[in-house]
């Protein structure tokens, strides 16, 4: 199969030299590059060392629990590159708007720009129809936006937590590029790994493909589901090297917003 | 008022193009020196009229002294020329009738569509120079598909008129795929939305209103005070049907038929009525 690929692309690139030779200034370009001795032997040929990648991995871990009228989203505040610690206080959560908050792990420059994006368009929209954006909207805005980067993606792993048009809490998964899901709980980042069975075991959400739908709100009340999170990034601390130094908590509920924050292991 | 002002306003134009015309013989007196002359003169006389003739109705995006533009203000004059149509809010939806003139037997009643589809939760009506209103529709479904894309949840009804009010504003601006002149029509447009069911006006000076109830088009003045007399909040939407029905056969020349009139509600979807529903309707009368 990937031979296949290679014999594809050799021969597209023999084409293209011999198209280049017609020309003299093309030519002189053709010079310049790293000498070949035989198009089909590229492939086995001097690897090409990555020397810089536009990304990094900041790692950190985001989880999010609807229940019947609340959410809440948390993430750690630990910021780090390979086994350094930027900072220890570096807050993941983005408030967008009364109804909605997103979680993000992954390349912090992408997920300011993101974050940027999303609430320049959440300003746009208060403007043009008058009103916030509901929470199933953003989700769905945020798809597209991290969609139409499909080819350069968003490095960014995302939770988007909040209140439905009823009321009711919801949670929105994402990929990288966009594809997403409403569910009852969500895990993403570093942490993930370890959080997301801990949270399958507690809450048990029904499978998307039972019919007839299943409500997707866990059963906790909102004070269980805050100590259920405290004790996954808790653990989580103890072995992701990713996560640690402190949990911020988010709740949405009919009240508003509140914000809590919990320490974790620093080491 | 509109005409009066404006007659005042070309006499005195030409009352200046007077005066110079006679000062002109005098002058080509004086400056005689051959047909070359003559000419020259001809055409400086051309640039003088230019520059002293001023027809701000001419211009679509220049105002006139008095600060009007006047072909927006022809442009809703257009909409009393055009068939009646009619809407009404009910607590359950709204209610659009309009007239559609049949002026011959051979015609296809089908064929003469009035009240069109924005979304699945708007529907508008149109009067004046109808041709224009599908240039209108179609930037609405574009504008609240472009919003079920990006945010998959219906466009709200203000939303959905302030883009179609827009697009009536963005004329005369020369540029290839846009409108030369002003809209010639106004729209009914009824919609339901999280806020329940509404109803607006728009016209071609892209200026909307809110409304419980509303006519436009040549009967609109006779429909608008029947309706203000037997309108209420509290009507159903049968009794809005009748009432929107009832007022359209009031300002009609010709008799009440399933041909000649369409009716469509947006309860909370929209619906055309088939022939056998307006006929129902009609028997109801």
């Amino acid at each position: 199969m990937h031979e296949n690929i290679a014999n594809i692309e050799n021969s597209k690139r023999a084409k293209k030299k011999e198209h280049a030779n017609q020309s003299r200034e093309n030519r002189n370009m053709a010079m310049m590059m790293p000498p070949r001795l035989n198009p089909t032997d590229s492939a086995s040929g001097p690897k090409q060392h990555q020397t810089w990648s536009p990304y990094d991995n900041n790692g950190g871990t985001c989880v999010a629990i609807a229940g019947a009228d609340y959410c809440v989203i948390a993430a750690d505040t630990r910021m780090s590159t390979g086994f350094s610690i930027l900072t220890r206080d570096h807050s993941k959560i983005f408030v967008i708007s009364e109804t909605c908050a997103l979680a993000s792990s992954g390349f912090q420059a992408d997920i300011s720009a993101l974050q940027k994006n999303l609430d320049a368009r959440h300003q746009t929209y208060q403007h043009q129809h008058g009103k916030q954006m509901s929470c199933p909207a953003m989700a769905q805005l945020l798809s597209n936006t991290l969609y139409y980067k499909r080819f350069f993606p968003y490095y960014a792993f995302n939770v988007l937590g909040g209140l439905d048009d009823q009321g009711k809490g919801c949670v929105y998964s994402y990929d990288a590029v966009g594809s997403y899901e409403r569910v009852g709980y969500a895990a993403q980042g570093s942490g993930m790994q370890l959080i997301m069975p801990v949270l399958d075991n507690q809450l048990k959400s029904a499978s998307p493909l039972v019919l007839p739908k299943r409500e997707t709100a866990t059963p906790l009340t909102e004070a269980e589901a805050v100590d259920l999170v405290k004790d996954t990034f808790a653990s989580a601390a103890e072995r992701d090297i990713y996560t640690g130094d402190g949990v911020e908590i988010v709740t949405i509920n009919a009240r508003g917003i509140q914000k809590q924050y919990m320490e974790l292991k620093k080491d | 008022m509109l005409q009066s002002n404006k007659t005042e306003f070309s006499d005195s134009v030409f009352a200046r193009e007077g005066t110079d015309r006679i000062s002109r013989p005098r002058s080509r007196w004086i400056f005689l020196l051959g047909a070359w002359f003559r000419v020259l003169e001809l055409s400086e006389q051309r640039v003088s009229m230019f520059l002293t003739r001023s027809e701000y109705d001419r211009g679509v995006n220049t105002f006139s002294p008095e600060g009007r533009l006047f072909q927006v203000e022809y442009a809703i004059e257009a909409i009393k020329l055009g068939s009646t149509a009619v809407g009404l809010k009910t607590k359950y939806g709204v209610v659009l009738a309009v007239e559609k003139r049949i002026t011959s037997t051979l015609l296809e009643p089908s064929s003469v569509d009035k009240i069109m589809e924005i979304d699945s939760h708007i529907g508008c009506a149109a009067s004046g120079l109808t041709a224009d209103a599908p240039t209108l529709v179609e930037h609405g479904r574009v504008e609240t598909q472009n919003h079920r894309f990006s945010y998959n949840e219906p466009m709200s009804v203000e939303s959905t008129t302030q883009a179609l009010c827009d697009l009536a504003l963005r004329f005369g601006e020369g540029d290839e795929d846009s409108m030369s002149r002003p809209f010639g029509v106004s729209l009914l447009i009824a919609g339901y939305d999280e806020n329940g069911p509404s109803l607006y006006i728009t016209d071609p000076s892209g200026t909307f209103w809110e409304c419980d109830a509303k006519a436009i088009g040549s009967g609109s003045e006779g429909a608008d005070s029947s309706l203000q007399e037997h309108y209420n909040k509290e009507m159903t939407l049968e009794e809005a049907e009748l009432l929107a029905l009832s007022t359209l056969k009031q300002v009609m020349e010709e008799k009440v038929t399933a041909a000649n009139v369409d009716i469509a509600k947006v309860a909370p979807t929209y619906h055309l009525y088939t022939p056998t529903e307006v006929e129902a309707v009609i028997g109801r009368l």
